[in-house]
């Protein structure tokens, strides 16, 4: 057994630990508090955790594998679109993050969905989400078990099978036993772990390269276009930006975000949770797509792109650190499976499950948390065993569909007084048919060569706006309870 | 539906549109100069765009937004026990 898999043995044991010790905190919680440990880690999350919540929740496969990738692949011009995801913490936690911690603990929500159902009052629009939420998230949250499979398998020499089983057994670990809680103090831990490791793979690529000059001028050699801003007109600026709206303007959309507004404890861990998070996801970002564009300059023929990365740290890093510098990037990948567990099984267990059978006890309910968030993860790792081989193209895809289906009824509900669940239901219905249409039959809605993301969550949220003001205004009690005064609010 | 609104509501709003007036900024900036400043000379043993337009940019805008954070969001309560939130 080498050094590196030692090292990341070790940290897989650590993580092991946490789940097990969150486990027994969340078991000493009384039954009636149960779902606000389980699901919210008892809304008292700080700082540097909701930072690193968010951001390892938003910064997937995408940054630790593919974002590197498409970097190998397309050269710099790729580091530009990367970059447009830095400030997801920022465009999350400032545009929703108040009132959403505001509104939360006025009516208790420890869920997304819950907030939409005091919003909207409309068991449809439960149902509709909960399916679209697991529909899409399934598929992204396959991506990343595909993701950390791979560098399991380059670090260890185990196959396929073998990797995705020790990548995925230990999420399924400490996210069923220990929830939202499990969920943060691994996030904690392996918020340093990436840190570090993807700074020792920066340091040790420029080096073995020889310096940025000569992996510029190598680079180069082989294909100038490699160094131009649109890999020579392969991705326009009209792209660029519509990727910069999916990642930037349009991450309210996106569910498992949520989960860092739904948890901080106050405002301050709000500020915090959002320049920290910059810092962050600049930090991973950078680091790792600078690593993939030189890695093309120390290996210009590697077979699948999205293994510059792993490939990288066995080959360029000494064997111990390598474990470390892979241990990071599975972290990484793990953060945002556990995110998106979390998600999927409060939409389903708690949300959908009540709407359908309202007596639902807490012991069946807490019953219920476990073995959804065991199926899902369950049938995750299953789709995983296709192996797909492009995933940025899969997880582009997930994210645009989720923020077609909730960005209108999320940020225009949170603050347009005369948003209703008519408007809301059909801003989900008809970002879902374009969104379907744009990526199959009707190539042609993709504007100026833009994601289909774009046409379909602007036009959704314009369809929200029509709608609502042409049928009725929502209850006064639902204003008051979102915008009143505190007294009105319980009036 | 005529009630008072939270103040903390118009703060939320205020704090949105800072928000995205800043990614807006940060989008003109390494847009605007990652397609108009072109590859050489090198910066860095780097594409001009790429040095300037993605490392100075980004670099300069995350330490930006931590006073922009500090500086323009409010610490308010969330709950309606102000003296308890402001305790913590």
């Amino acid at each position: 057994m080498n050094l590196a898999v030692v090292s990341f043995l070790a940290y897989t044991a650590l993580l092991i630990a946490i789940g097990l010790w969150s486990y027994r905190i969340v078991e000493k919680v009384p039954i009636s508090k149960y779902e606000k440990e389980f699901y919210a880690a008892g809304r008292g999350l700080g700082g540097i955790v909701v930072a690193l919540v968010i951001a390892g929740g938003l910064a997937s496969a995408g940054t630790f594998i593919a974002g590197p990738g498409m970097c190998y692949e397309y050269g710099y011009s790729w580091v530009l679109i990367n970059n447009f995801q830095i400030f997801m913490n920022l465009l999350l936690l400032a545009p929703i993050g108040i009132v959403v911690g505001i509104v939360a603990r006025r009516v208790n929500a420890l869920t997304y969905l819950d907030l939409f159902k005091a919003r909207y009052q409309s068991r449809a629009i439960i149902v509709m989400l909960a399916a679209l939420v697991t529909i899409f998230l399934l598929p992204y949250m396959a991506t990343q078990f595909v993701g950390a499979a791979r560098v399991i398998a380059q670090m260890t020499g185990m196959g396929y099978l073998a990797s995705l089983a020790l990548g995925s057994l230990v999420v399924l670990i400490y996210c069923v036993l220990g929830g939202m809680r499990g969920t943060s103090l691994a996030t904690f831990a392996q918020g340093i772990i990436i840190t570090i490791g993807c700074l020792m793979l920066f340091i040790g690529t420029v080096k073995y390269a020889g310096g940025f000059q000569r992996a510029t001028e190598i680079i180069a050699a082989q294909d100038i276009n490699f160094l131009s801003p649109t890999m020579g007109g392969q991705f326009s600026p009209v792209f660029a930006f519509s990727i910069a709206c999916m990642t930037g303007f349009f991450v309210v959309g996106m569910p498992h975000a949520m989960l860092g507004a739904l948890t901080y404890r106050n405002t301050r861990a709000l500020k915090k949770g959002i320049w920290m998070g910059g810092i962050l996801v600049f930090l991973w970002t950078f680091l790792l797509c600078m690593a993939g564009v030189i890695g093309r300059s120390i290996k210009p023929d590697l077979a699948v792109s999205d293994e510059i990365s792993p490939w990288l740290a066995m080959n360029v890093m000494p064997e111990a650190m390598s474990g470390i510098v892979l241990a990071g990037i599975v972290a990484g990948i793990q953060t945002t499976v556990a995110a998106m567990a979390i998600i999927i099984t409060s939409s389903i267990a708690k949300n959908l499950l009540k709407e359908l059978k309202p007596g639902v006890s807490g012991q069946q309910m807490k019953l219920a948390s476990r073995w959804t968030m065991g199926a899902c993860l369950t049938i995750a790792i299953g789709l995983a065993l296709f192996q797909p081989k492009l995933i940025q193209w899969i997880i582009f895809f997930s994210i645009g569909g989720l923020e077609a289906a909730t960005f209108g009824p999320i940020l225009l509900g949170m603050f347009w007084k005369r948003g209703n669940q008519w408007g809301a239901i059909s801003s989900i219905v008809w970002g879902m048919i374009v969104y379907a249409l744009a990526n199959t039959a009707v190539p042609q809605l993709r504007l100026w060569g833009s994601h289909p993301s774009f046409v379909s969550v602007c036009s959704a949220a314009v369809v929200y706006v029509v709608v609502s003001s042409f049928t009725a205004r929502p209850s006064d009690e639902t204003a008051r309870t979102f915008w009143g005064q505190a007294r009105e609010a319980y009036k | 539906m005529k009630f008072v609104e939270d103040s903390r509501i118009k703060i939320s709003r205020k704090v949105l549109a800072l928000a995205w007036l800043f990614f807006a900024l940060y989008l003109l900036f390494i847009m605007g100069l990652s397609y108009l400043l072109g590859i050489r000379p090198l910066i860095w043993g780097l594409p001009r765009w790429v040095a300037i337009g993605n490392i100075v940019v980004p670099a300069v805008f995350v330490l930006l937004l931590i006073l922009v954070a500090e500086r323009f969001i409010p610490d308010i309560p969330l709950t309606e026990d102000e003296d308890s939130e402001q305790e913590e």
